[in-house]
């Protein structure tokens, strides 16, 4: 019993580790030319040195821009206690403005102990964000702006970022305003009159390196020998650990995965699932959990659907196949069935579904998304006439059709020959 | 506003009846019967109905003065996600509802349906929750859902009348759980036959108690169990969770709101008039509600599992994780062109920070088809593939009486009806005829059958199993077995083969003479060139098309050819108003002469007047047939600046209403 609470409290240990960015990304900020370095000093010696700065952070999705970010602005507020106050914004919540603005106020308001009012205007909320701007400049207080999704607040008229650029023009404020984006060309979307209020200090974030990658799977997966887990279970579950990170097979794993996205978060989620995979009764990590996870984790949607489609279903697809053949530009419901008869006729297939049948398995296919209508128009035009096109290509309607369980032969043979 | 709606199945056609009540109950909508049923059409309307219920009006007491109930009866398998959406947007507050449900549920009278033979068992969870809702609140949501009484025949239909919500306690932090006893994890995985892996990799990826998650993706076709699995899941583990559906939270006020509503224990009642805790409607002041509403809720989780220790509370929560759950996530992507809720979702989890918040997403489909622009973190997707023959096998032969009866069913049958669909609720409605069928020759229906017995039913069986493949998708009537063993040869009437089907003539299609006349008209006017109204209903041009036809040369041949691909494609013309009224006014006055004979002078004689009070009539009726999307309005056409119509009807559906007027339709019908 005991044995088993300890397991269960390793896996819990490894799974929080695993949604905590902030502790994943910890060991990659130690180097001096680290983006996390070069992050710190250029807003600490803003604070220090009472000025405005305005930064973008660039990288892909899940490269650990606002991780990083976060692990900063806690040293720092542990630093300057009393002369940092940071904004957070996102681009998905706040790209409009009206709304950008209340939510400035209200986290000013909130920081500084003041009474926020919902009723306040636009113009109320921009003129009290500069009011603000100007007393903290004064208390040599530096507000921190976060803009996440940076790219959203470039949409439409740019009123946010102007305003608090344009802000941070004045001798009195003292502010950073920080954005965040996956684009790399988030600069580019900026006004003339926003772009050159905006100092283009870039950093950028990149995939971790090998070496990097081989010290972060250890960082996160190895048990600490000096918590509430039993010291010999820790110890021994390091040592398999290193015994598998050591290994070739594992390399690979990890290599093949990491191919199609080489991102710190993309390999988190694959952790997650592998050491979800734990064996409860052994403990320990072990390279069956990684095959499992990787074949569990890469998916091939498009084949799943094929191979969840009914026989009837196969047919209609392989019908609508052999028009786009045919070099048929549109076609429908009833040209799909027109040409499902003909095929009929000229290989004698027996089985015979009514005309329902067949448009509720077009139905199906509908809903699977493997075919859909090709244009929106006609709302109130009946199925059946709606034009639609197959969403797969040809060559993956044959992989599915290879790995479909009992597939008719004839489906085969109408897929290769014209007819 | 609709008071009451039901799915009638009247001589095997599904009929449906709708008669709309407009809220300034001046105008009343005729009552119309849909002879042929489209499935897109009826969910569609109840959709339409749905909506309009739930934001046409603002203060329930006034329609519970005056109407009392509204009623839904459903014949479907599938139409019971729709209508289980309905029962769940009560909550919103609005209607007392009432479920009829006859058909082929008339055969298990049980209230506590079986697991799978059963519409949805998550439905069946909710019925059952919203009948004892005085105890507890029920886990889905609907906080004041009223009290449903379920009522398995016709008859009773029109005895029926809503009773009001009895009044329930107020909502404690316990009623986050799915509050039943929990299940183990056996009964779990046997109550759902085919999915063991994909449970088991759910328990894992859940975890054990307070280990924090990240964001999962379910996705598998319709119905393989992915909503029931996992509000059972829950049940099973007894962990507190927050359920919306996007069916029935249709926009992201209403999501977003439900979810709060959902946290926050607000129950909406009479007393605050049915409304939301918080109105919220941004993306932005949801996540600050959310945020607060969780925190209250995982704070109050770590009380009590501090101050009680070891010891358990019954009802009470493990853990002090909250998890919400989004059901039907692909119809998200429809709500916004923008699309901005979509990636919102996906990126809530990164949004809050909060370790303790666990994101469940369903989807019909797959994650590949929610790609957008903007990208987000991908969740880990968990696939639920379609069933297999085996486990369908075994699905089916769940809760059977007679299970060697039934599988020896099975056998004969199953392979067939898996070559259409595999969809479980779809091969369950078509078995169950099937089977009685199956059982007719015997005496004794806890008899294991031998070898010899089975062919003897199996050649009972076999002439029934082709015409019913074609039946599959509806329902199917257990009344009339006359009329089984009359038309068996022909193709045409394969649909009526299996004892379905009455005859078209019985058919009462509760439709004025007039409207009917009306409907063949506006299908003539869809389907023949209007260059050949002339010669068609003019007594002198009839000749001269059949002189067109003689000649075939290769070059017409040809253009014929493309003609034919072109009403493939194109579907029936549109047509302007004039026109379909000039057409009416020809075919009522050839039918007059027939109906003076039968000296039924009902529309008919009215016709002959041919006077403004008429026209009147028939534009009503036009737009009535047009509410049933009999009709359908097209654009306004860019020279003449009127609006155009089309007609959807078919021409099977256009045949037998003109049979049932004894009107020659194919005589007009324009062959090319």
């Amino acid at each position: 019993m005991g044995r088993e609470n300890t397991v269960e409290e390793a896996l819990n240990l490894l799974r929080s580790r695993l949604c905590n960015p902030s502790f994943v990304f910890k060991p990659l900020s130690d180097s001096p030319d680290s983006n996390y370095s070069k992050l710190k000093f250029i807003i600490s010696s803003s604070v220090t040195e009472a000025c405005n700065n305005s930064i973008l952070l660039l990288g892909p999705r899940g490269s650990g821009k606002i991780a990083v970010l976060e692990l900063v602005l806690k040293d720092l507020l542990v630093e300057f206690p009393d002369l940092i106050s940071v904004i957070k914004l996102s681009g998905l919540l706040h790209s409009d403005d009206n709304c950008a603005f209340k939510e400035i106020s209200r986290q000013l308001c909130a920081e500084h102990q003041l009474l926020f009012s919902k009723m306040a205007s636009f113009d109320d909320n921009s003129q009290f964000m500069i009011a603000m701007l100007r007393e903290c400049g004064l208390a040599h207080k530096t507000i921190i702006f976060v803009l996440d999704e940076f790219d959203l607040f470039a949409q439409g008229k740019q009123r946010v970022l102007y305003s608090l650029l344009d802000a941070m023009q004045s001798v009195t404020s003292q502010a950073v305003v920080i954005g965040v984006s996956c684009r790399l060309d988030a600069d580019q979307l900026l006004e003339k009159r926003v772009r050159s209020r905006f100092s283009h200090r870039k950093l950028l974030f990149l995939p971790p390196s090998k070496e990097d990658l081989q010290r972060l799977l250890e960082h996160i997966l190895s048990l600490p020998v000096d918590s509430t887990i039993s010291h010999d279970y820790a110890v021994e579950f390091n040592a398999k650990l290193q015994n598998m990170l050591a290994d070739e097979k594992f390399k690979q794993i990890i290599i093949t995965y990491m191919d199609s996205d080489a991102t710190v978060n993309h390999l988190l989620r694959f952790l997650f699932r592998a050491v979800s995979y734990m064996e409860l009764g052994s403990g320990f990590l072990s390279l069956e959990n990684f095959k499992t996870a990787l074949s569990n984790i890469q998916r091939q949607p498009k084949l799943e659907c094929i191979k969840d489609c009914s026989i009837l279903e196969l047919h209609i697809l392989v019908c609508m196949k052999r028009l786009e053949v045919k070099e048929q530009n549109s076609y429908n419901f009833n040209s799909v069935m027109k040409e499902y008869k003909s095929i009929r006729a000229s290989f004698q297939i027996s089985e015979y579904y009514a005309w329902s049948i067949c448009l509720r398995a077009f139905e199906h296919l509908l809903q699977r998304e493997l075919i859909c209508f090709t244009d929106n128009r006609g709302q109130n035009q009946s199925v059946e006439f709606r034009p639609v096109k197959l969403l797969i290509s040809s060559h993956e309607l044959q992989q599915g059709l290879k790995s479909y369980r009992s597939c008719p032969a004839i489906l085969f043979k109408l897929m290769d020959r014209e007819v | 506003m609709v008071s009451f709606i039901s799915f009638h199945r009247k001589g095997g056609s599904i009929l449906l009846l709708c008669t709309c009540l407009h809220q300034t109950k001046a105008h009343w909508r005729e009552s119309f019967i849909f002879p042929a049923f489209s499935f897109t059409n009826c969910v569609l309307l109840y959709n339409q109905v749905l909506v309009a219920t739930i934001t046409n009006h603002q203060s329930p007491s006034n329609l519970f003065s005056e109407f009392g109930f509204c009623c839904f009866s459903v014949h479907f398998f599938s139409d019971i996600r729709v209508c289980g959406s309905a029962l769940i947007s009560s909550n919103q507050g609005l209607l007392n509802w009432v479920l009829l449900v006859f058909g082929p549920f008339s055969h298990q009278k049980t209230t506590i349906c079986p697991d799978f033979l059963n519409p949805k068992p998550w439905l069946n969870h909710l019925w059952r929750k919203s009948e004892n809702i005085g105890h507890r609140r029920n886990s889905m949501g609907k906080e004041e859902s009223p009290q449903v009484t379920r009522r398995t025949t016709r008859s009773s239909s029109s005895a029926t009348v809503g009773t009001k919500t009895c009044d329930s306690h107020p909502l404690t932090i316990k009623d986050l759980v799915f509050g039943e006893d929990p299940i183990s994890l056996n009964d779990l995985l046997s109550s759902f036959p085919g999915r063991r892996i994909q449970i088991l990799e759910l328990v894992r990826l859940l975890g054990a108690s307070n280990s924090p998650m990240l964001p999962l993706f379910i996705y598998g076709g319709a119905s393989s169990g992915k909503t029931s699995i996992v509000l059972q899941m829950f049940r099973h583990l007894n962990r507190p969770f927050v359920y919306s559906s996007c069916h029935t939270c249709y926009s992201p006020r209403i999501l977003f709101e439900s979810v709060l509503n959902q946290l926050l224990l607000h129950r909406k009642d009479a007393a605050n008039g049915y409304s939301s805790a918080k109105r919220c409607e941004r993306p932005s002041d949801f996540v600050n509600f959310l945020r607060e509403a969780l925190s209250n809720v995982i704070n109050n989780f770590k009380g009590n599992s501090g101050k009680l220790g070891t010891k358990k509370l019954v009802g009470q929560a493990d853990g002090n994780m909250v998890y919400l759950i989004f059901d039907n996530l692909e119809l998200v992507r429809e709500w916004d062109k923008s699309s901005t809720i979509l990636p919102f979702l996906f990126n809530l989890y990164d949004i809050l920070k909060m370790p303790e918040v666990g994101l469940i997403f369903v989807s019909n489909t797959s994650p590949d088809t929610y790609y957008s622009n903007m990208g987000y973190m991908e969740p880990i997707p968990v696939h639920f593939p379609d069933y297999t023959e085996d486990d369908l096998r075994q699905i089916l032969m769940k809760n059977q009486a007679n299970r060697k009866l039934y599988s020896s069913f099975l056998d004969v049958v199953l392979r067939s009806f898996c070559r259409i669909t595999r969809r479980v609720d779809e091969l369950s409605t078509a078995f169950l005829p099937l089977f009685q069928k199956y059982c007719e020759p015997l005496h004794d229906l806890g008899v294991v059958p031998n070898e010899e017995m089975k062919r003897r039913l199996f050649s009972h069986l076999q002439p029934q199993i082709a015409p019913s493949l074609n039946e599959v998708f509806k329902v199917s009537s257990q009344s009339s077995p006359a009329a089984e063993s009359n038309k068996e040869t022909k193709k045409k009437s394969s649909r009526r083969k299996l004892g379905v089907c009455a005859e078209i003539d019985e058919l009462d299609f509760h439709m004025s003479t007039s409207a009917k006349y009306l409907l063949i008209s506006a299908f003539l006017a869809s389907r023949n060139p209007a260059t050949l109204d002339a010669s068609l209903f003019d007594s002198m041009g009839g000749i001269d098309s059949r002189k067109r036809k003689r000649k075939s040369s290769q070059k017409s041949l040809e253009k014929k050819e493309n003609a034919e691909q072109e009403i493939l494609m194109k579907g029936p013309g549109t047509f302007p108003l004039e026109r379909l009224l000039a057409i009416f006014q020809c075919l009522t006055s050839v039918a007059e002469g027939s109906i003076d004979e039968e000296e039924h002078g009902d529309e008919g004689s009215g016709v002959q007047g041919g006077d403004g009070g008429l026209m009147s009539d028939v534009l009503l009726q036009l737009s009535s047939l047009c509410n049933a999307n009999f009709i359908v309005k097209g654009g306004s056409c860019p020279l003449e600046g009127s609006t155009r119509y089309r007609s959807t009807v078919c021409e099977d559906m256009a045949l037998k209403v003109a049979r049932s007027l004894k009107f020659p339709l194919s005589k007009y019908l324009y062959r090319r």
